[in-house]
């Protein structure tokens, strides 16, 4: 995890710093959320065709699939409740 | 945004499981670094072109600390709630929702335990992870922005911060970063710790 963390660190930093440092053309300024989009739903094909790809998920799925579905479900819910609540306690609610 | 996500999420699954070759698999983790290392540096210059917001995290402060801190304990008491309903003991529940989104280390963790908890550990982190892609954009819109990054858990340091950063702003997404990273080093101990309660 440490490398990993290390190397999503620097490669977040590099982009801070072409951001803030090179002068970015207005129209590639422009074309940064399409750009990013695109790489993101294309990321995202490919994170489902590795879980389509794998037998074990996919037979596990079938077969425990509702109670990780349920499960799932209120661990999101609770975790956006959480967080939810501590923004009114903290910010009053302030915050966006 | 959200159903251009889910689009992509299951044609890619249909044809993982339907069109592609097996040995497509081998590439998918190369594929999936290298797009994660392009979307990351986007993030970065996102957050570079707003220079301002660093000021703003700065007076914010340990604050800060509160999100993950809110998206563990709610993420715990969530599988509990879950596990009453599912007839689980506590233990085994929390366990799972202590994965945090972090399927392949949370399932290894409670595989000394029981494989078919870990089976389960698996695929309910999976499907949070896939649920999360999902709804990020919406609880961005619709709740906030803040509350944008609880759904992405652990995985808000990577595979998440992408959907969280284009969902919501600069300032958010390097809150979710940090977010990301202290749940992530939540899961190794959290795990076994609530699952020898």
């Amino acid at each position: 995890m440490g490398t990993r963390l290390l190397m999503y660190l620097v490669v977040i930093m590099l982009g801070a710093l072409v951001g803030a440092k090179a002068s970015l053309g207005d129209q590639l300024k422009k074309r940064l959320g399409s750009i990013q989009t695109s790489c993101l739903l294309f990321l995202l094909g490919v994170m489902g065709i590795k879980v389509g790809m794998d037998q074990g998920v996919v037979d596990s799925f079938f077969q425990i699939g509702y109670r990780a579905v349920v499960m799932s479900i209120f661990t999101i819910s609770f975790s956006i409740l959480g967080v939810f609540l501590v923004k009114r306690l903290v910010t009053g609610g302030g915050a966006k | 945004m959200t159903i251009r996500i889910l689009l992509a999420v299951v044609i890619g699954a249909l044809m993982g499981m339907f069109i592609l070759p097996q040995g497509t698999l081998a590439y998918t983790d190369l594929v999936i670094d290298i797009g994660l290392m392009l979307l990351l540096f986007f993030v970065g210059i996102d957050i570079g072109l707003n220079r301002s917001v660093f000021g703003r995290i700065k007076a914010i402060g340990f604050r800060i600390l509160y999100i993950p801190l809110a998206i563990i304990i709610g993420s715990i008491a969530g599988s509990a709630v879950a596990g009453i309903i599912l007839g689980m003991p506590f233990n085994e529940a929390g366990a799972i929702g202590a994965g945090l989104g972090w399927y392949t280390l949370s399932s290894i963790l409670v595989a000394t335990y029981s494989s078919q908890l870990s089976a389960m550990a698996f695929i309910a982190n999976v499907t949070r992870e896939l649920i999360a892609f999902i709804i990020i954009p919406t609880v961005a819109k619709k709740l906030g922005f803040l509350e944008a990054i609880a759904p992405a858990g652990a995985t808000a340091m990577d595979t998440g911060l992408p959907i969280v950063s284009r969902s919501t702003d600069p300032e958010t997404a390097i809150i979710a970063f940090i977010s990301g990273v202290i749940c992530t080093s939540a899961v190794p101990v959290l795990v076994p710790l609530i699952l020898n309660l």
